[in-house]
């Protein structure tokens, strides 16, 4: 089987092919949806570079309260690799957050994260369930990291996950 | 086709990594020239053919090109001139805003030093063309904007010599 993986794009680049494909200029319009996309980027910036900085700790307190909600779950079974791969793909979450507030798009999510997940995970016997609840975690000590307005601007990237990945 | 977001995600993605701290600042700064880029572009595309004409009048009107025996001669060629200026112009302008010169390696300069030379079209009018297009966009964009235009200007030029 042949994969084409699609590379992340961002508004930017969007547009960009769009206009291309019609051979014009871009649009006053689409223009200003760049613009605006420029006014909050410093924003969605600081709040990546604080989820970057504190990943470890986002992804080991996540962990804790997961396993307080759901202490009968693969990944605190007492298996090492269960373990290991449970806190790996909560960091690989963590990142595509990132990578998805940097392009102020949750599409990066949902293309690279969330797209197949569910039936990877049935596949591989963990209960969507439980899955779900701990990108509930890595949200909520995600967030409680930001000042309140980062916070809200951050939420939405966390809920596409969550929403991607419930059963 | 990428920018200057997505070559640093996409070459941190598929080694599995967090941006580092040079690749945050590069995207900060880009961030923080994103409302030049945008102002630049709306003026560039408000402004294409008058670009065009001007460059044209500044670099090759008058010269032994646009006489009988010159490449220009005769109104079909002086019309595929001006034709590859205005793809040069969109996609330098695509390219600017992008902050990222690869859509003109990909969309423009593969392979074309190479059509020109079969076709007979000389590579250094056409880059005096691109030049006197980089000087007419500065006069227009002022300085900053013209500096970053230029960039892709240049790309252009360095692509086909």
């Amino acid at each position: 089987m042949l994969f084409n993986i699609l590379p992340i794009m961002s508004i930017i680049t969007k547009a960009i092919a769009t206009a291309d494909r019609q051979a014009r200029y871009l649009t006053i319009g689409e223009l200003d949806v760049i613009s605006d996309f420029f006014d909050n980027s410093q924003q969605r910036l600081r709040i990546a570079k604080i989820l970057t900085a504190n990943e470890q700790k986002i992804v080991n307190a996540g962990t804790q309260r997961f396993w307080e909600r759901c202490p009968v779950t693969p990944s605190n079974s007492g298996n090492p690799t269960y373990r290991s791969s449970c806190l790996r793909d909560q960091s690989w979450y963590v990142r595509l957050v990132t990578y998805s507030l940097l392009v102020g798009d949750t599409e990066p999510l949902e293309a690279v994260g969330t797209e197949g997940a569910k039936e990877m995970y049935v596949s591989l016997g963990i209960p969507l369930r439980n899955l779900a609840e701990c990108m509930r975690c890595l949200k909520e000590v995600a967030l409680d990291l930001l000042p309140l307005d980062d916070a809200a601007e951050a939420a939405p990237y966390f809920d596409c996950l969550i929403q991607g990945l419930a059963p | 086709m990428q920018d200057a977001i997505t070559t640093l995600i996409n070459s941190s993605d598929v080694q599995g990594k967090y941006l580092d701290n040079t690749g945050l600042e590069k995207l900060k700064s880009y961030y923080q020239s994103g409302e030049l880029r945008a102002k630049a572009a709306i003026a560039l595309g408000a402004n294409a053919s008058t670009i065009i004409t001007q460059a044209v009048a500044r670099s090759l009107m008058y010269t032994d090109i646009t006489a009988p025996g010159g490449n220009m001669y005769t109104c079909r060629r002086y019309a595929a001139c001006i034709r590859d200026l205005d793809y040069f112009l969109r996609y330098a302008t695509y390219a600017m805003l992008a902050g990222d010169p690869s859509i003109l390696d990909e969309r423009i300069l593969n392979g074309l030093r190479e059509t020109y030379n079969s076709l007979g079209v000389p590579i250094g009018a056409t880059i005096r063309a691109v030049q006197a297009m980089k000087d007419v966009t500065a006069d227009l964009l002022g300085a900053e904007a013209g500096k970053e235009m230029g960039v892709y200007f240049d790309h252009i030029t360095a692509g086909l010599s």
